[in-house]
Parts: structure tokens; sequence; C-alpha cells
């Protein structure tokens, strides 16, 4: 087993390292949790480095990347910033586009993000009674007898909803029954007519916008459609393994960032006549938090290795997901524990980041449903 | 047109500790680009584009300065060949030695150099001596604190920004210009330059390899952290103004 790094690896953590030393400060990061976004400067960045190409196909214009290594570079990301950046959500929606889409969509999708280098699409498939019970979902698409098709509906919780140029919508085929399991996939853009959006404010995360989005009598064509009819849902799926790796990744970066806060003020605090970090009590906590910390990151390690020598992880990365976003609180947790009363204040981003890692619980699935998926599987894995 | 940037590689200061007898501890502290530097490869990297033609890196470092990965580092941020000398006669060898090293590699691999760019200073000692030298021993002219550089032909036309002002002088070339930070931002290297810097050449060799003397030391007695001196907490009352302004007039004369 081999734990070390290529050089490519570790130039690429130093590369991440410049970026989020040169451009981010508390200043600025206070101002993007202010106004939902990103300074373009920062974005004309990340694009400029070439970092928002990774993970999509160089079919595409993309970089090919192994998931660890965009596992590593979210990681250490998150660690360094200290805050939630819009960038991996943005790149999973194109990559959406760009493996299930048609040519035209992934070329125009790439165009796009080469001129703007803003998030080009934010994905839709949340509603108000349908969360992770997909089947509640009642936006429908229904074909007209022109050819084209009209979308009606309401999807919720569409991360990076208000600045995204378009939307990609999972919607039912021609019936909004529950029993309908018939899904498609639609890219329209965000001006599009009868697309309306409301601001919903989130507890943290702030720095990503986050929005209701309502679809009425939204007119397509069939060059709107993403993938194949009625299998919309069925590709998404396919991303979603991924996807929640990266929410660990994530969550992983904030809490490590917490931790290098706290565990490095025990050694500053006077408290009794000592350091905190003599206080065995204190010790403990911080062990609690390591423990959590190294565990999460090897078996986040683990799960990146075993997609990328294309193993399936669905029970796997259910079990990471429940273990480490819990435990990446508890991290954050214990460290607002360390700062005492200071860490409840605003004058340290313990508390940014605590709310930020109770989001994670809910982002990608909850860990509930993690349970579910994950609890479903043990069964069958010792049935004798 | 051809550009040459000299660099140093130096072991990363915030990693350098304190051990318990005040002698400094570097078994933490990585291999990195000398700070300043970053900006004399960028400058060089935009030069080249502006003008057409190839930038190549030398550097005379130490020998751990000499692996694939420093290789991969430097080559990734816009520079197209490197030629170094890893030896650990080049940690103590003297600004004179290191400047003749240099001037090696420049006329046994780029010959046909218009200009040589370094950074003002190294990280480490931040003599700003190597690139007078070098200069000194290719027989060429050298401008330092330079924050501006076009090239028109054989002459380039270099700002130097100084406290008082920003005096504008035309070089003929070849030249060495040392240049100070603000040169320009060095570019962050994505995965794609990364990936191309493996394929780069480079020519990494020990200093007798490159024919490169290493008579000229440094001898360094002893180097040690300062004992950290007892604050005096002088404490004046409000009524000891004067005596207040005459202590502290004394303390930062």
């Amino acid at each position: 087993m081999d734990f070390s790094l290529t050089d490519e690896q570790e130039l690429l953590l130093e590369s991440i390292d410049e970026f989020a030393e040169r451009y981010f400060d508390e200043d600025t990061i206070k101002a993007m949790y202010e106004n939902h976004d990103c300074p373009d400067e920062i974005a004309d960045a990340y694009r400029d480095a070439g970092f928002g190409y990774m993970g999509l196909p160089e079919s595409v214009g993309g970089i090919d990347t192994d998931y660890l290594t965009l596992a590593l570079m979210t990681e250490r990301l998150y660690h360094k910033t200290g805050c939630m950046t819009p960038f991996m959500t943005a790149m999973l929606a194109m990559k959406d586009i760009a493996d299930f889409g048609t040519e035209e969509q992934a070329a125009m999708i790439m165009e796009r993000y080469e001129q703007s280098g803003r998030c080009v699409a934010a994905l839709g498939i949340s509603e108000p009674a349908a969360g992770s019970d997909n089947n509640g979902m009642t936006t429908c698409v229904v074909k007209q007898e022109d050819g084209t098709y009209v979308m009606n509906g309401q999807k919720t919780w569409v991360t990076n909803g208000a600045v995204a140029q378009f939307l990609l919508i999972i919607a039912k085929d021609e019936s909004p029954a529950y029993e309908n399991n018939k899904y498609s996939m639609w890219l329209i853009p965000a001006d599009s007519e009868g697309v309306s959006i409301g601001y919903l404010d989130k507890v943290g995360q702030q720095a990503i916008s986050f929005v209701d989005v309502f679809l009425d009598n939204v007119k397509m064509t069939e060059a709107n459609r993403v993938g194949e009819a009625g299998k919309g849902f069925y590709l998404l799926m396919k991303n979603f393994e991924f996807e929640r790796c990266l929410v660990v990744a994530q969550g992983l970066g904030e809490a490590q960032a917490a931790m290098d806060d706290a565990a490095n003020y025990v050694s500053e605090r006077v408290a009794f006549g000592k350091p905190l970090a003599a206080n065995p009590l204190v010790r403990d906590l911080l062990v609690e938090a390591e423990t959590i910390l190294e565990n999460v990151r090897t078996y986040l390690y683990k799960c990146c290795w075993m997609l990328d020598n294309g193993q399936s992880i669905r029970s796997e990365v259910a079990m990471l997901k429940r273990y480490a976003t819990k435990g990446c609180t508890r991290v954050a947790d214990i460290a607002m524990s360390v700062y005492g009363g200071l860490g409840y204040t605003n004058e340290v981003r313990i508390g940014r980041i605590w709310k930020d890692l109770r989001g994670n619980e809910f982002a990608g699935g909850a860990v509930e449903v993690m349970s579910y998926i994950a609890g479903r599987e043990i069964v069958k894995k010792y049935k004798k | 047109m051809k550009i040459v940037a000299a660099i140093k590689v130096v072991p990363n200061d915030e990693a350098i500790s304190v051990a318990g007898d005040r002698t400094l501890d570097y078994s933490k502290a990585a291999q990195q680009i000398s700070i300043y530097d970053l900006n004399a490869i960028e400058a060089a990297a935009q030069l080249a584009a502006a003008n057409g033609g190839s930038a190549v890196a030398i550097s005379a470092s130490g020998s751990k300065a000499g692996d694939a990965k420093m290789k991969k580092g430097i080559l990734s941020r816009g520079l197209d060949e490197l030629f170094m000398i890893a030896d650990d006669a080049m940690v103590t060898a003297d600004s004179l030695t290191t400047a003749k090293a240099l001037a090696k590699l420049v006329q046994d691999n780029a010959a046909d150099y218009d200009v040589i760019i370094a950074g003002d200073g190294s990280a480490d000692v931040y003599a700003g001596a190597v690139s007078v030298q070098l200069a000194a021993v290719l027989g060429v002219p050298v401008v330092n604190n330079v924050t501006k550089i076009e090239v028109n032909g054989s002459v380039a036309t270099v700002e130097r920004t100084l406290d008082t002002e920003v005096q504008t002088l035309e070089v003929p070339l070849p030249a060495v210009l040392a240049v100070s930070p603000e040169i320009a931002e060095p570019r962050i290297a994505g995965m794609k330059d990364i990936l191309a810097a493996g394929k780069k050449p480079a020519t990494i060799t020990d200093a007798a390899a490159a024919g490169a003397e290493t008579a000229g030391v440094v001898a360094v007695e002893e180097i040690k952290a300062p004992v950290p001196a007892p604050r005096k907490c002088e404490i004046y009352g409000a009524d000891d103004v004067a005596k207040f302004a005459e202590a502290l007039a004394a303390a930062i004369r």
C-alpha cells in the first residue's frame, strides 16, 4: 500500500496553496458570504490556472483527472481558504452535461465557461415535496402537438442557481404521477421565458447561492434534452457517487482549517497559569478531532481509489458520507469548545465553518438516507 | 530571442526551526524556488512570449535541488528548458563562485542569450551580489531594481523603481537585469503546465560534470538564533512624560 503522492499531485496542491493565499483573506471571504458570490478576479484566476477544467473530459476541452487528485485538490482548496467556494459544484454540473449531453451541448457550455469563468450550469433535482423521495417529484415536461415541449413545476435548493447561465433540470416525462419513473434531463437558459427564481436564506455556505426555481410553461425543443429520454435520473445517479466524495473532501478541508486554528490556539491561550494545551481534557478533545480527520481522509482516499479502479462504491461512499459529514461537524464543534466563548463569536471563523459543515450532512443526500443505502447493502453482504 | 532566468533553490524558510541549542534545524524545510526568483521566472516567460523566442532557466544550487519534482516545478512556470548544477558545494559557494558557475552554464548552453533575468536577491541571504558578478564574469552590463523591461532590437529599455524616483534606462544587449518583485506576478501553474513540465528537457549535473569550479567558499563559523532578550517592561506614570520621552529617545537613538 502506498500513501505517497506523485510529484504532479504535490505540485498541484502547491499551486492551490498559492491560489488560496493570493486571493482569499478573511475580509474577502466575509464579503463572499454576504454577497452570495465570489469576485470576478477569483473566478478568472481559477479558470486561468486551469483548475475549472479539471475533472471534465479531455474530449470536450477539459483536463482528464483521476478522482483521487480531484478530491485532493478540493480538500486542499477548502483547507487553505477555510470557506465554501462554488467551483466544484459548478464543475459537477458541467460534467453531467459533458458526460451525458450532445457534442453541441458540451461545446457550448465549455465555450461559455471559457468566456465567462463563471458557473455555467446549476442542477435542479430536489422539489419542495421531493427531497430524498425522488418519486415525489412533480415537475413535468409534456410534448406538444407541434413537437415542442412545455415544462412546469418547481425546483428547490438549487445550488449556484442565482448565478448560473443555464439550468439543468430533471423532470418527469408526460405525467407528474408518483408511479411515473420516467425522467429526462433538460438544459435551458436561466433567462428563458417562464423561469423565475426565489432566494433561499441558508444557515451556512452562503457564499454559494441557493434558490427556488419556478418553471411556468417553459417552452423547449428536443435540442434542450440532455441524454436519453426517460433515463435522466438513472444517468445522474452515475455521478452521485463521486459527488458524495467531493462533499466529503470539501468538509474535510474546512474541518482541517478549524483544527489548524484550535490546535494552535491551545498553545497560545493561557488559563489557570498554563497554556490550554497542558489540560488533559483539552488534549482529549484534540485527539478526538485528529482521529476523525485521519479516518475521514483515509476512507475518502480509499473510496476515490476504488472509483479510479472502476469499482462501485455505492455502499462505501454512503458509509463515508454518513461518517465523514457528521464527523467533520464534530471537529468544528470541538474547535468551538476549545475556543470557549470566543468560538461562539464571529471574531474567529470557527462558527462559520461549523455552519458550513452542518449543511454538508444534507448535501448530496442526507446522512439518514446514507444509512438506508449502506444498511441495505450490509445486510446483503453478510447474509449466508 | 533567448531569455535566461537565473534562479536559486533554497530551503523553505518558514519550515526552518530553532533547536534547543539555538542551531537551525533544516530537517523539515523542503526545497523551494527562492521566492523573488518566481517573479524573475515570470518576467522571463513574459518577455520571451512578447518578443518571440525561448526562455530557459539556469541554477547553481545544492544537491537536494536536483530532484524531478523541482525540475517540474521550475518548468511548469512558463520556461522551456532547465540547466542546473545540483551540488552541495554550491550551498557554501561564495557569490563569485556561484556567478562563475552560472556563467559557465550560460556559455555552454545558452551562449546566444539576449537577456539574463535574476531576482534582486535570494530568499536566504539576499546579498544581491550574484547578478552583478555574473554580469562582470560575462562582460556585459547589469541593471538592478528593474520593474519594467521592453526590448527593441538590441536595446532594452528598463525602468528602475527607486525610493524617490523611477529611472528609465537604455541598456545594450546582451545584459543581466536583476528584477524587483513588482516586475511580474508569478503565474499559478495548473495541471496542464505541470504535466507538460515533466516532458520538457532538463540537464541536471554536479559541478564537476558542468565544468564549474567550486574553490571559493564561504567559511561558516557558526549560525545560531539570537538569544531572546527579556523584555524590560519599564513603566512610566502620567507624571513622568519627560522621563519617558528621554528614555524612548535614548532607546531608538
